[in-house]
Formats: structure tokens, C-alpha cells, sequence
């Protein structure tokens, strides 16, 4: 479940009961995977969000995000 | 029937009895006890409050006593019973009074999962409902028992209740538990107020507690609409000064501060979800109560 506010979205994970406010990039994040039909790894998000000149550095970050979210349970490895 | 209704004997039989049967809000309670500070507690801060016929339903059946044992006689204590079972350990012998409230409250916390609680205070105005959610030592009950004495109407100074199917706060109206310093901001805040004597050395300092206002114990069938959810601390000295808090984070801190979130699943996502739509959300410091409650006032009369 998901609700979208002004400072984050807000999401419950139904799997663990967990309620968790993710901030704009998170939330952009996870609709990005929620909307993807596939899984998509850091580097294609990082594609998708940051701008090419800092594309390694978004790799980062999208790899740490997709690390908190595998955590959260809000997302995981695909095969 | 009104516990002030009672004499001071039938009161005493009736808690040494069968038990005395209180309605506070939506819940029955049948409350026995020997103890005459109990008698004494009740009908000094239960005095409006609904007496309901000896036999029949109660939400919760408890019992304040001395534990058996030497105890009894050397260092009396007091333990709390909940259907003939000690959900604490035993404490002081004057601590009667505080040690019911504190039960009712587990009660109340543990056992009402029809409503999501959260633990928050929760006063009206103009049939709106301001939600004072915070955690213990914020202010929050002196300011909600300021607040009951400059024309808001008590709900509750602990436990926030709201209704998943109407999204309205169910009122619960008790005495207010005041600690400590906010015992002498009362007293000279509202010179009318009544209070029970303070009793020394508790778990959570000096304690004593304040009788509700009568209108709130009359209206407490009344629900209301949530408006505003106002997170408050108390800083000395300061201004008071309200300021916009950003509704995810108003949202995780009702999340943060309900008893029973999780056993509301997704109707307990979609309840908080309601209430946040429907309210401003504040963060509000505070150092003097006077100048709390004018600007309350000033926010019901904006909205």
C-alpha cells in the first residue's frame, strides 16, 4: 500500500506489516521497480534518474538504495 | 445514576462488594476494592461519571488490593488485578489511586483493538478533534489539562482512540494524569480545577490527578472529527511557536505512537491515512500555558 505526501511517499509492506516513509529519490526508486516489468539493476536505474556526467556516482547510491530495500523487504534480487 | 449520586458508604460497599460498575466513554469497567483510597479516589475524580446496575457486561473486570503475605502489615503495598491476574509487580501502599489509573490505562492499551490507539491526548472544539500525540515528559498532559479549562472538551490525556470505520476519536474521558512541576502549573493555570492529593515517590515522580470537566464526562458518547495533529514540547522560557509539520512525517509518528498498529493490517494504514488527509499537521513548543491556550483558540476560531 502506498500513499503519496508532500515529503515522501509512505508505503506498507504487507509481507512484514512494516510501514515506511521513503524520501522523493527512494520513492522515485521504487516506482521505477514497481513499474518495471522486469527487474532492473543499479545501473539502469541510475540511467533513469541521474544525468550521465555523475552516472557512476548514482550507481552508488542506487546500489545502497536497492541494499535498504532488499532490508526493508520492499524489494529483492531477481533470478 | 452518577457516582456522585452514591454516599460515601454505598460507594464503599459496592467497591468491597460486587463491584462498582463505571462507564467511561464507550467502556464498562467493574472495579472492587477494600481500599479506602480508592473510594476516596473515585468519588472525588469520578464523581459524574456513570454508575451502571451492580450485575451485567463489563470490558474489564479489576480489582486494586493488598497482596497476601507479611506485606499486608509491614510496608503495605497495593497490586492491580486484571480478571484475578497481577499484570505488575506490587507497589507502595499509597499508590492506590495512581495504580488503577495506570492499569486502566494497560487495559484499555492491550485489549481495545476494535479502535486503533494511539498514545496521544485528545481535545475538542466546535465538534473538531486536536490529537496531541507525544511521548512521555513532552508537556502533553499539562497542556492538554490547560487546554480543558480554557473551552476545549477532554477526550482523552492518554489514549487517542479512532474508530476504522468512522475515522472519528471515541471519547474516553478520565481524570488527567499531571506529574511533578505541571501539579503546580495546574494549580495556579486553573484555581478551579479539582485535583486528588499528590502522592510522592511513584515510577514516575509526583503524581496526581485531575477530575475531567463535567460537560466532558456528559458528552462522552460524542465523538469527534480529527482536525489537527500537533506534536508539543515543552522548552522553558520559549515563545510558543507552531510550525508546519510535513504529513508523511505526522504520519509515521501516529504509526510511531499507536498501541496497535499492527494488528490493524491495512485498514490501520488506510485509518492514518484518512486522519492525515483530513488535518493540519504542527510541531508546537511551548513555555508558558497561557499563551498556549490563546493560541489554540486562535487556531479553532481560523478553521
Amino acid at each position: 500500500m502506498l500513499r503519496e505526501l508532500e515529503d515522501g511517499l509512505v508505503v506498507r509492506n504487507a509481507m512484514t506489516g512494516s510501514t515506511h516513509l521513503l524520501e522523493p529519490l527512494a520513492a522515485e526508486v521504487l516506482g521505477l521497480l514497481l513499474s518495471a516489468e522486469e527487474g532492473m539493476t543499479a545501473a539502469e536505474l541510475a540511467a533513469r534518474i541521474g544525468d550521465e556526467a555523475e552516472l557512476q556516482g548514482w550507481t552508488t547510491s542506487m546500489e545502497e538504495l536497492l541494499l535498504e530495500f532488499k532490508r526493508l523487504g520492499l524489494a529483492g534480487p531477481v533470478d | 445514576m452518577i457516582v456522585g449520586d452514591l454516599t460515601d458508604e454505598a460507594l464503599a460497599r459496592l467497591l468491597s462488594g460486587p463491584g462498582l460498575r463505571l462507564r467511561t466513554g464507550p467502556l464498562v469497567t467493574r472495579i472492587s476494592s477494600p481500599l479506602a483510597d480508592i473510594a476516596r479516589g473515585i468519588a472525588l475524580l469520578y464523581r459524574d461519571h456513570e454508575v451502571q446496575p451492580a450485575e451485567g457486561f463489563a470490558d474489564f473486570h479489576v480489582r486494586i488490593d493488598r497482596p497476601a503475605g507479611l506485606r499486608r502489615w509491614l510496608k503495605p503495598q497495593v497490586q492491580f488485578q486484571f480478571d484475578g491476574w497481577p499484570p505488575f509487580y506490587p507497589l507502595p501502599g499509597d499508590q492506590g489511586f495512581p495504580i488503577l489509573e495506570w492499569g486502566l490505562n494497560w487495559c484499555v492499551s492491550t485489549s481495545c483493538h476494535q479502535y486503533l490507539i494511539v498514545h496521544a491526548a485528545v481535545v475538542e472544539r466546535g465538534g473538531r478533534a486536536l490529537i496531541l500525540p507525544a511521548p512521555p515528559g513532552s508537556g502533553k498532559s499539562t497542556l492538554c489539562a490547560g487546554l480543558i479549562h480554557r473551552g476545549w472538551r477532554l477526550l482523552s490525556d492518554e489514549l487517542t482512540l479512532l474508530d476504522p470505520s468512522s475515522g472519528q476519536a471515541v471519547p474516553l474521558p478520565r481524570p488527567v494524569s499531571l506529574k511533578n512541576a505541571s501539579i503546580e502549573v495546574i494549580h495556579r493555570f486553573a484555581p478551579e480545577a479539582v485535583l486528588s492529593p499528590t502522592v510522592h515517590d511513584t515510577l514516575k515522580g509526583s503524581v496526581a490527578h485531575l477530575k475531567p470537566p463535567v460537560e466532558s464526562v456528559n458528552r462522552a458518547l460524542e465523538p469527534a472529527r480529527p482536525r489537527w495533529i500537533v506534536m508539543p514540547r515543552y522548552q522553558a522560557g520559549v515563545e510558543p511557536r507552531l510550525s508546519r509539520l510535513p504529513k508523511g512525517r505526522a504520519f509515521m509518528q501516529l504509526v510511531d505512537s499507536a498501541f496497535n498498529y499492527h494488528l490493524h493490517g491495512a485498514q490501520g494504514f488506510e485509518l492514518i491515512a484518512r486522519t492525515i488527509d483530513a488535518c493540519d499537521c504542527h510541531e508546537f513548543v511551548y513555555g508558558d500555558l497561557e499563551q498556549a491556550a490563546t493560541l489554540f483558540a486562535g487556531l479553532a476560531a481560523e478553521a
